[in-house]
């Protein structure tokens, strides 16, 4: 009996899931929570690693990113990318338990998006339109939506049972109001600088999650294969 | 003086300030600003400014260097008349934007876009409480001018452009930490160039230009935009700069406009003058043959087909490229001509308008086709001469499968023919064969080419004789010697910047010519008659000639003998000419005994250099061989051999032969060794570990053991057979325990082992050494009733129990459970070691030849079965089950039987 416990870990938790996954979707498609998201079942592992292996990539290109920008912006771009701006998502991940600071890496990846799209629209104006900082811009974004999309379904294959809240939790940081091309400058920096830095806790925080929840559940498979 | 208040109306954008104020006679008014904080002056003049008729208000413009924003101006106004001039006005002041109640830092202009060489200057207003430190433009640190308690400013002159994210302007604090910054953008006005409009579907027109100088400004409020006859160019970007109009208007009026100025281009035109065809789609061959095809495509536009256009056609093959040029009414199929057969072409079509040619369209996709095989040409061929009667015919290589030679003799009336492969270019002739023409054909898939001829040449050289200190030569008239005869003549054995000389010879002197040289004795001359024509020297025949003979002066080099059996084949090569001093005649071979030599053979063929001496007897010989010319015979080179007699060759067979046996064993072994698992599968396989049947169970007996699916051998050695003892000794099975974490076989009873110690009465071989393997003790234990057998996990039986008779393990006695028929095999059944217990006869249930025995029946019959020490028989039966059994059994008793002795 005791050799097919391993197999039950990613069986016993997404049938239950499968069940609750079911429920939530009917709640999501009413308050359109996940509207538009697909989620395939997978080991709790294995999507877990794919989210990492993501998250890493775009930490690579996000520094990658925030070099070509800062190139692209002049000079002195070293010095005033040091200035400090309000209302730019902070790279911080916060909660005490996993399932909240999954939540919290969801409600980054969605905010950090608007401002992603603004730096994309401000610099289209303010470089040739062959501009290499305008694709890596765009990159960005689709893959930042792409890795929230999948921290979306980790949480609901995961934690079932608690929804997903419809703002961040972390409180909003609406886009700036209009800024002059200085500030513009100043505020992409800022916003890449600090959606590298995020991300960098993101791969240091899906590592710890891997290791924490993935046993965790399947010792709580275990305990309930045998009871 | 002015009785109403000035007042004040700011443009910060074009930094302009308008100065608005009422007095209804003067014109002409004193206007001082100056910067309300610092009290400093920054205008102080006097304008002329109309009063405006239907407000009663003057009005005056100033446009500030600084931005109106960087500190508060102060303004009044007096008016003047003459030397007169009236009280100032109040002040008025426009609030700048370093007033206390706005503490944030600032920078001054932002954003804006001026063209490149412009001045500008730029202030900050520092944080309120915040210390100044620096202005930096670009990365350069600039000198700064206070203009308030909080607002610095900075002067940039003749500016250069910027990059396409602007022109940084910085402050910092005294820190060298940012406050704020600001962008500007540096660029030019457009100023494109090149305007041309054109047409392509003879309706509407497409105009390209050039983008001229780059304005260094980009986005969407800062780039360049173009409109053509008023219509916007969305589509003219980068280095894209084209826009199309539906219909053809005959003249054009581009516009270019940026945020710093704008440019006007024109273009007219008729449309007939501008067209500019399309490149041709769908390139088809509709034939295609050997040496041409048609090429046809098609026209995107109809309207192509009242136009008359010319036509330019690119054919590449792999060797060269050309183009043909076709004109016509809608042109669309051109026939190309002097093509290779079998080629591979490439052909790329573009026209233009053949009436008011404009420009050359596009070039068309190209299209491939290959040409057919055609029979091949006629082959270019030569006839060398390599020497005076050998030489090659040699033809040029082409693409053809093959060639035929034709040899011709017209006299005879008869040819040869020689069909050589594609590869070969030449055929070896010899002039002095019948054969006076070569014909070379080519022939290829589609046929065979017309016939290439080359005549063999009759007049060889002649030999000539000196006289008197000439020589005389002789030649028939030649019809085309219109200008004489001309003679020349060489030393033949010269290869190297030889002295060559010549004479002349009338015409009427043609029958007989004697002529004296600087000749010498002994040399080859070569004479060359040309025949001289107004056309050509043709040459007509040639002589070689010695003035004297002599004799040779050296003797045949590398002559070397050659033993074959009795025989010996003497071989040399020939004098080289220069040493020849006469034309060699033969040669003659000698036998030399002491100073005495004996012709063997005289050789009148110069040519021939080799004489073979036949029937000698052993011994040695010294054969002497040489040339002679008119002039005699040389010295004579001389060489000896001693035959050798026949018995060494004999003993030398003998040994090759016993050499090539050596190898063919050594291949063997290597094979065997190679192939070692084969052999030993084939010859002498694994004994199969026993199988126990389902059906045998824990049953009644004295022995408490459980069946082991294992029944294992274990030979220990060193055991005396101590009849104290009992029979049967477990030991636990410690080293079959796994130190894996398989637990499967947790529920499985212990296994047991038990030594079975037979031994031979009466032997005492302790110390003797004990066989490890079974085929050593099969082979070497004939007579050992020594080694302890050691069985693991025997089953026990009722069977076995009565077998032992209580007294120890006896699985070799007869009885119940020994049921098998004695007489199977019995050839292979040994006795058995004289044991205490009647001895032990494992080899019971022995069946490998018994064809009715099953597997099942013989694993139940035979307890254990293991292999007796004692006997080289095998003591296991064969899985009947096994396919290939009987050839297994077969081979295996033949290879047992050769290692016990048996027949």
């Amino acid at each position: 009996m005791s050799g097919h416990v391993k197999n039950m870990c990613p069986q016993l938790p997404i049938s239950q899931a499968a069940r609750t996954l079911l429920s939530l979707l009917l709640v999501a498609a009413i308050d359109s929570v996940s509207a538009g998201v697909v989620c395939r079942k997978q080991p709790c592992g294995s999507s877990l690693q794919i989210s990492l292996k993501l998250t890493k990539l775009i930490h690579k290109e996000s520094a990658d990113l925030l070099k070509t920008y800062k190139v692209s912006q002049g000079d002195m771009s070293e010095l005033f990318c040091q200035m400090s701006i309000n209302n730019v998502p902070d790279p911080n991940i916060s909660g005490l338990d996993p399932s909240e600071r999954m939540l919290s890496i969801y409600s980054h990846c969605k905010a950090f998006l608007p401002h992603l799209k603004r730096v994309t629209e401000q610099q289209t104006d303010l470089q040739p339109p062959s501009s290499s900082l305008l694709s890596k811009l765009s990159t960005a974004q689709n893959r930042t939506n792409g890795l929230a999309n999948q921290i979306n379904c980790i949480y609901q294959t995961l934690f079932p049972n608690l929804p997903i809240p419809p703002e961040p939790v972390d409180g909003p940081t609406s886009v700036p109001p209009s800024q002059n091309v200085f500030q513009q400058k100043v505020y992409g920096c800022v916003v890449l600088k600090r959606f590298k830095e995020f991300l960098s806790r993101v791969t240091r925080e899906l590592r710890t999650l891997k290791s924490q929840v993935c046993t965790r559940r399947t010792t709580f498979a275990d305990t309930n294969a045998l009871s | 003086g002015l009785d109403r208040q000035v007042r004040l109306d700011a443009d910060t954008e074009a930094q302009k300030l308008l100065v608005t104020w009422e007095d209804g006679r003067a014109s002409t008014f004193d206007v001082e600003i100056l910067r309300t904080e610092l009290m400093e002056i920054v205008f102080n003049e006097t304008v002329v400014a109309t009063e405006d008729q239907s407000t009663g208000k003057h009005q005056w413009n100033w446009t500030s260097p600084v931005p109106l924003e960087c500190t508060s101006l102060s303004v009044k106004v007096r008016s003047r008349d003459g030397q007169d001039v009236s009280e100032w006005s109040s002040q008025q002041i426009l609030p700048g934007l370093d007033l206390p109640d706005n503490t944030d830092s600032q920078m001054y202009p932002e954003g804006k876009t001026v063209p490149v060489g412009s001045n500008m200057t730029f202030c900050c207003i520092v944080k309120e409480g915040q210390q100044f430190g620096s202005l930096l433009y670009k990365d350069t640190l600039v000198k700064e001018t206070m203009l308030s308690r909080r607002t610095y400013a900075t002067t940039m002159t003749n500016q250069g452009p910027s990059n396409p994210s602007g022109t940084n302007v910085v402050c910092s604090d005294e820190k060298k930490m940012i406050i704020t910054g600001a962008v500007v953008f540096v660029g030019y006005p457009p100023m494109p160039s090149d305007l041309v409009c054109e047409t392509h579907d003879l309706i509407s027109v497409d105009c390209q230009w050039s983008k001229g100088r780059e304005t260094y400004l980009f986005g969407m409020a800062r780039q360049t935009y173009y409109t053509l006859n008023g219509r916007n160019c969305s589509k003219a970007r980068d280095s894209n700069m084209r826009c199309g109009l539906e219909q053809w208007d005959g003249n054009w009026t581009l516009v270019a406009r940026n945020l710093l100025g704008e440019f006007r281009l024109t273009d007219a035109a008729e449309l007939g003058h501008r067209v500019r065809p399309v490149a041709p789609v769908n390139l088809t061959t509709p034939e295609v043959y050997s040496w041409n095809a048609s090429v046809g495509w098609l026209w995107k536009y109809n309207g192509y087909e009242r136009l008359s256009l010319i036509c330019q056609v690119q054919r590449t093959s792999h060797s060269n490229s050309s183009t043909q040029t076709y004109t016509g009414y809608g042109l669309n199929t051109v026939v190309l001509k002097d093509l290779q057969p079998d080629e591979k072409y490439n052909v790329k079509v573009r026209c233009g308008s053949q009436k008011n040619f404009w420009k050359w369209g596009e070039w068309s996709l190209p299209l491939s086709f290959q040409t057919k095989m055609d029979r091949p040409v006629a082959p270019d061929i030569w006839l060398w001469m390599d020497s005076d009667n050998l030489g090659r015919v040699l033809w040029k290589v082409s693409t053809t499968s093959g060639y035929e030679v034709t040899l011709w003799s017209p006299e005879e009336n008869s040819q040869q023919t020689l069909t050589l492969p594609q590869s070969m270019y030449s055929l070896p002739i010899n002039v002095t064969d019948r054969w006076s023409k070569v014909t070379v054909t080519a022939r290829n898939p589609a046929g065979v080419s017309l016939p290439a001829n080359v005549v063999i040449p009759r007049h060889l050289p002649g030999k000539n004789g000196g006289k008197g200190s000439g020589f005389p030569l002789s030649w028939v008239a030649h019809a085309n010697a219109s200008c004489g005869y001309v003679v020349d003549w060489y030393n033949t054995s010269c290869t190297h910047d030889c002295n060559v000389e010549w004479t002349r010879v009338c015409v009427s002197i043609n029958a007989f010519f004697s002529f004296a040289g600087n000749f010498f004795a002994g040399v080859r001359y070569t004479f060359s008659l040309y025949a001289c024509s107004s056309e050509s020297t043709v040459l007509l025949e040639r002589w070689h000639g010695y003035m004297q003979e002599l004799v040779p002066s050296r003797t045949v080099p590398r002559l070397s003998p050659n033993q074959e059996g009795s025989d010996v084949q003497l071989t040399w090569d020939q004098i080289p000419l220069e040493h020849q001093r006469g034309f060699i005649l033969g040669y003659t071979v000698y036998l030399t005994n002491a100073s005495h030599l004996t012709l063997l053979a005289n050789i009148t063929d110069p040519q021939l250099t080799n004489h073979t001496v036949k029937n000698l007897v052993l011994g040695s010989y010294k054969f002497t061989v040489k040339a002679y010319n008119a002039a005699g015979e040389d010295g004579g080179a001389t060489v000896s051999i001693s035959l050798d007699p026949y018995t060494y060759w004999l003993i030398m067979e003998i040994l090759v032969a016993l050499g090539t046996m050596t190898c063919l064993l050594i291949i063997i072994t290597i094979a065997c060794y190679r192939k070692r698992k084969w052999v030993k599968k084939a010859f002498y396989p694994d004994i199969p570990e026993p199988k126990l049947p389902g059906e045998w169970g824990i049953t009644q007996g004295t022995l408490d053991v459980k069946p082991s699916p294992h029944s294992m051998v274990h030979i220990v050695e060193d055991s005396v057979w101590d009849s104290s003892k009992e029979a049967l000794v477990t030991v636990p099975e410690e080293d079959e325990e796994g130190t894996g974490d398989e637990e499967a076989d947790t529920d499985e009873p212990a296994s047991l082992r038990y030594y079975n110690q037979v031994v031979e009465e009466g032997s005492s071989s302790r110390g003797r050494p004990h066989a490890s393997d079974s085929s050593a003790s099969s082979t070497g234990s004939m007579d050992s009733g020594h080694t302890d057998v050691t069985y693991t996990g025997i089953q026990t039986s009722p069977d076995a129990s009565q077998c032992a008779g209580g007294g120890g393990y006896r699985p070799q006695m007869q009885s119940a459970s020994c049921p098998e028929d004695p007489q199977t095999g019995p050839e292979e059944h040994l006795q058995p070691p004289v044991g205490s217990f009647g001895g032990y006869q494992p080899q019971c249930s022995w069946k490998q030849d018994s064809p009715e025995a099953d597997g099942g029946g013989l694993d139940q019959a035979c307890l254990g079965s293991p292999t007796s020490v004692t006997s080289s028989q095998f003591l296991l039966p064969y899985d009947t089950s096994e396919e290939g059994k009987e050839h297994q059994s077969s081979a295996s008793t033949w290879f047992h039987n050769l290692l016990t002795g048996k027949p």
